[in-house]
């Protein structure tokens, strides 16, 4: 990930009013994650999978602050049973910002199904998304996500792809 | 009356009935299944502050959330065996990341009560959710077998300033004479949010930009 990328993924958690994140680490956000644990605005926590991100990150918005699940977009689908019970169940939402594995210019076959399963299991759930190669996008697509979850009281997510995590 | 007639081990609505007097400013996320009214009967005094959750594995995990969101509220998870058995992980993350308000209850009664009641891997008496949230790193874990002793570990956990679990052993009858709740997840989200941004003085759901 470029320290350009990085720096726009922080600076839109920051300007959405992220506080809490929690995640699970992968390989193309590895510069982002321990950027994101020496900034002293946010507070990280380390899951042992992306279903109990979510959860955690439902119990941080019935607080009143504000959280996002950062993790690879297979965490998409260890998280979808929670997901499902809290956003269409109660409206808790839960943003997310995924690393885009599997998308088109992936050179390792275990990260394939990742491309294949990531937007049609957000179409099935009903949660929008943005997809984002440029580091000028990368800010105000992660305040829009924060923005809509907070009108919706539902999930939205932001992929990150191409030349910002490669 | 007592439901403990009917079972050597405590029932868990007698537990419950020990717990809601020592709660007052607290904040419950609690599990799913028959728990859930036996909880709104025996603390009706917490209904606005407790919200119940319907996913195995997400409740403790949402109390954290919660306890981290709000560290100066103590925060109460009423979890099960079976919730907390989909998600040990959960125990791991706690001893890392060290909460000084969150009180973890397990009602382990050994069963999948509200399907019918078929066993749970507690069920076969080896696996001890106490021992494994403390070689998580735990070290405030406890099994409650009597109702002394789990109102004295609740009393211990209610102001201890680590995360502090007590798993209550308690028998796979459900108590049936209690109210229904009539809301649903929707209903309960907006009690409890209201609730929270009551006593909190905060806002978590406020209005939108135009009407």
């Amino acid at each position: 990930m470029t320290p350009a990328a990085v720096e726009a993924v922080i600076a839109g958690l920051k300007a959405a009013g992220i506080s809490v994140v929690c995640y699970l680490p992968d390989s193309l956000f590895k510069e982002l994650y321990p950027a994101l644990d020496a900034d002293p605005d946010i507070r990280t926590i380390r899951v042992t999978n992306e279903g109990e991100g979510a959860a955690i990150c439902g119990g941080v918005f019935l607080s009143g602050k504000r959280a996002a699940l950062v993790m690879e977009n297979s965490g998409l689908r260890a998280a979808i049973e929670p997901l499902a019970r809290m956003g269409m169940g109660a409206g808790i939402p839960v943003v997310m910002l995924m690393s885009y594995r599997g998308d088109l210019g992936e050179n390792n076959w275990w990260a394939v199904p990742h491309g294949m399963t990531m937007e049609p299991l957000l179409t099935a759930m009903r949660i929008p998304y943005r997809v984002v190669d440029d580091a000028a996008k990368a800010k105000q697509a992660i305040q829009d996500a924060v923005t809509w979850s907070y009108a919706s009281y539902y999930h939205s997510a932001v992929a990150i792809t191409g030349g910002l995590v490669r | 009356m007592s439901a403990t007639a009917v079972s050597a081990k405590m029932h868990r609505f007698d537990c419950m009935r020990v717990l809601a007097p020592l709660l007052k400013d607290e904040l419950v996320i609690l599990s799913l299944g028959a728990s859930v009214d036996e909880w709104y009967t025996a603390a009706p005094h917490m209904r606005a502050a407790s919200l119940f959750q319907q996913q195995l594995g997400c409740v403790t995990p949402q109390a954290f959330g919660l306890a981290v969101g709000l560290p100066h509220r103590r925060i109460v998870s009423l979890d099960t065996d079976g919730g907390m058995m989909f998600n040990l992980g959960i125990l791991a993350t706690l001893a890392n990341e060290q909460p000084k308000n969150l009180l973890v209850v397990v009602w382990d009664n050994e069963c999948y009560q509200s399907i019918g009641g078929p066993p749970t891997h507690t069920a076969q008496g080896r696996v001890d959710i106490a021992k494994i949230a403390q070689g998580a790193g735990i070290a405030e874990a406890h099994t409650a077998t009597t109702l002394d002793a789990f109102e004295a570990l609740c009393r211990r956990g209610l102001v201890a300033e680590v995360p502090f679990v007590v798993v209550a052993k308690v028998s796979k009858e459900s108590f049936r004479d209690v109210r229904r709740k009539h809301s649903d997840g929707r209903e309960d989200k907006y009690i409890f949010v209201r609730h929270v941004e009551a006593t909190e003085g905060i806002v978590v759901m406020g209005p939108s930009e135009h009407n």
